[in-house]
């Protein structure tokens, strides 16, 4: 049980408690990208979508990148929290805040990508009123919302015992902290019912994940167009999400960690295993990578070869190239060995992630549609300042969603770094031991001498 | 019921335009003017398209006038999310402005590029222009419809004075302009009518038949000159 | 551990029900949308099984949380109220 006098995690309450000059230099810089971007919308609400770069043939390009980027990045949360929580791996226990926290703001953000990409925003009621369930659309609708939900539960109900430690110790905000800790005492009927529930949580919100970019997916593979239709995506964009979602996690945490002196909670070990999952999801994105262009260059299809060649050798081919080098070459390098200056390494890597998925993102979207079948003059796309504006303060708002939380929550579980202290250890050696083969006592055998 | 179609004979297309021309003038498609016009912006419900032969690069150009082809398994309308764009029973499809939310999924998914967006306001209602036909404000996609409003009108006269509408009473535009009477526009449904002959015609093909989107629009092909 | 006083003590249950309330009404909300889906598309004759299909899951899906949050409010606040 968590108990609210235990004074060695407070460094964990410090950034509700205190708020230094750092943080208001951080909200003002946010606030400038956001306000390039709210400038840059009203623009486009005033005048319409030709403020933008699109055009026939590319009616879709950065607006939908960003979609497809930030709803990926969600995939965070999911992996980290509940994976990990069922495999009961004990290193999760200050990760998995920051990395429910990440899923829950960024699933606002990709929504409202969608909202800037409509033609007419005023209209959207008609997608509730007159939705039609054979578009995917509306398929993204219903997941996302059911993941938007689901995540807002699954962060909340692992937070009420640290609600319940700001409630009896902070001071300030009494009335939100106490309606929102739910009358926690952290009696044993109350941990059991909480376990029970945290529980169903991890095991419904992995499958509500998987479909949510499984869907986003299917908004391009249900389309007839080369490139698009492929049965590859789905799959291809949950690894691909889960790839930068891990990579998100990773540069948020080594941001909070210098800002707010997490050293000793988030310590080299967490990186490492990170490193090695980023890793991982590196060959893994690589693997489905090649499949998808071996298949596509192996069958030789006209229309689909004029996509292809235009990605590796014609305009697209910087983005292409810049993309496998930011998620499998630059990844590899820094992330094979991990002993020695593991957070560099790790960071290095997390960035690359990021400016590589997003590229990956854009590679998708727009090759494609920059190649009709039919006969049409090419045409190559150029996003305006209104494009870029949008997404200066999507990566903004993201961050600023985000710092505002650490100001009200703890952005590590207190409770269940304590829970690991006191429980963890024992649970572990007793789980270990039932790995291992019956032997109550070592036993010594006698000196006989060889037979 | 009537099955509405149409043949283009491409032996018989001079590239000159005049249905792109007289699309323009009947369904009060704006002129985007010469800057939209570079950002590749025009919209040209009836566009004709060229096409080089690529085993006689120095040969004739092919010209492709390309309406929305309305299929009859349409890949934009799967895709909408509100009802803004479908098939109706006589296998017109429909596009309603007043519905659509502009997310152009379906110029995404229109394999012939037969969709186009209103990317700012382009103009304003005034005089000059059809009135049996709206004009559309920034934001929402909008294609050829084959004059659906002639249709309209056509049947109005014909209930009007007890009668069906006799064939050639209801013809789009682009049909009507053509000086060399390429295009071809009438009831697919009925087997005797010359569109259904035509379709019957050897020369016959669908462009991108293989993607099973079963256009109405069916193309001619160029006879002996064109090797 | 002192009674705390009776009036703030009520405020704050009529919030934490409240949420439970308006979570009920939330979920409740997307199931009927949903539906309204299913019976737009049955009406219009627009492949109604897409929406049957989708609603076989979602529907269950968002009862399961809606179950998940009552069970939790009412686990933790019942307790509450015992002792």
């Amino acid at each position: 049980m968590a108990d609210p006098l235990d004074t060695r995690d407070a460094v964990l309450l410090a950034p509700i408690e205190r708020t230094g000059r750092g943080f208001y230099w951080a909200v003002a810089i946010l606030s400038l990208g956001v306000l390039w971007g709210a400038v840059a919308y009203a623009v486009q609400l005033n005048e319409g979508l030709g403020v933008t770069g699109l055009h026939q043939p590319v009616s879709w390009g950065f607006y939908v990148t960003n979609f497809v980027f930030f709803i990926g990045i969600s995939h965070a949360g999911t992996l980290i929290s509940a994976i990990l929580r069922l495999s009961r791996a004990e290193w999760r226990r200050p990760i998995t805040r920051m990395a429910e926290v990440i899923t829950v703001m960024v699933l606002f953000i990709g929504a409202g990508q969608i909202l800037v990409d409509l033609g007419r925003p005023d209209r959207v009621m008609n997608v509730i009123r007159h939705g039609r369930y054979q578009s995917p659309l509306l398929w993204d609708a219903t997941s996302i919302s059911a993941y938007l939900t689901a995540s807002l539960i699954y962060l909340w109900l692992p937070m009420i015992p640290d609600i319940a430690i700001l409630r009896d110790r902070l001071g300030k905000r009494k009335f939100f902290y106490t309606v929102l800790a739910l009358g926690w005492q952290g009696t044993e009927r109350q941990h059991k019912v909480l376990n029970r529930a945290i529980a169903v949580m991890a095991v419904l919100v992995i499958p509500i994940a998987v479909s949510v970019h499984t869907v986003v997916s299917f908004v391009f593979s249900m389309t007839l167009q080369p490139m698009w239709h492929s049965t590859i995506f789905g799959p291809y964009f949950v690894v691909g999400a889960i790839f930068s979602g891990i990579a998100a996690l990773i540069v948020a945490m080594l941001i909070f960690r210098k800002a707010y002196g997490l050293q000793d909670y988030l310590r080299p070990i967490h990186f490492r295993y990170l490193g090695q999952l980023l890793l991982v999801m590196s060959l893994l994105w690589f693997y489905f990578t090649f499949t998808e262009y071996l298949t596509g260059y192996y069958g030789g299809e006209v229309e689909e070869m004029k996509v292809f060649w235009g990605k590796f050798w014609g305009p697209f081919s910087l983005f292409f190239w810049g993309m496998v080098l930011a998620n499998f070459v630059i990844p590899l390098i820094c992330l094979v060995r991990l002993e020695r200056r593991t957070i560099g390494k790790v960071l290095t890597a997390s960035l690359s992630v990021i400016v590589g998925m997003w590229l990956e993102r854009f590679i998708i979207v727009v090759p494609t549609l920059s190649y009709p079948r039919l006969p049409f003059p090419e045409g190559i796309y150029w996003p305006t300042w209104v494009e870029w504006g949008e997404t200066a303060a999507s990566f903004a708002l993201f961050a600023l969603f985000y710092l505002l939380f650490t100001k009200v929550f703890p952005i590590i579980s207190i409770w269940e770094i304590q829970e690991g202290r006191e429980v963890g250890l024992k649970e572990v050696e007793k789980r270990l031991l039932t790995y291992l083969p019956e032997t109550a006592e070592p036993e010594t055998v006698p000196a006989k001498g060889r037979l | 019921m009537a099955l509405w179609g149409m043949v283009i004979d491409l032996d018989r297309c001079t590239g000159c335009q005049a249905c792109v021309m007289a699309c323009k003038a009947e369904n009060n498609v704006p002129a985007v003017g010469p800057k939209e016009a570079s950002r590749e912006r025009i919209i040209s419900w009836m566009q004709v398209l060229t096409e080089e032969d690529k085993e006689h690069p120095d040969g004739k150009l092919r010209f492709l006038p390309r309406p929305c082809l309305h299929c009859d398994d349409p890949p934009c309308t799967k895709v909408c999310p509100v009802y803004a764009t479908y098939r109706d029973p006589e296998g017109i499809v429909a596009q309603i402005y007043a519905r659509c939310i502009g997310c152009r999924f379906c110029m995404a998914a229109c394999p012939y590029n037969a969709k186009y967006f209103n990317w700012h306001t382009y103009q304003q209602e005034g005089p000059g222009q059809n009135p049996d036909v709206s004009v559309r404000q920034k934001g929402v996609v909008e294609k050829c419809t084959f004059c659906h409003h002639r249709l309209q009108k056509a049947r109005e006269r014909a209930l009007a004075e007890h009668r069906e509408i006799e064939p050639g009473e209801y013809v789009p535009a682009c049909a009507e302009a053509c000086p060399a009477r390429a295009i071809v526009f009438g009831d697919l449904s009925d087997p005797n009518s010359e569109v259904s002959k035509l379709a019957r015609s050897p020369r016959a093909f669908r462009l991108q038949e293989e993607l099973g989107t079963k256009p109405k629009v069916i193309y001619l092909t160029e006879g002996e000159a064109r090797g | 551990m002192d009674r705390p006083q009776l009036a703030s003590d009520r405020r704050v249950r009529m919030f934490q029900w409240a949420i439970a309330g308006g979570f009920t009404i939330f979920v409740g909300g997307i199931v009927t949308w949903i539906i309204h889906l299913i019976r737009t598309a049955w009406w219009l004759g627009d492949v109604p099984s897409a929406s049957i299909g989708i609603s076989i899951v979602a529907i269950p899906v968002f009862l399961v949380l809606l179950g998940v949050v009552l069970y939790v409010c009412w686990g933790l606040l019942i307790d509450r109220s015992e002792r």
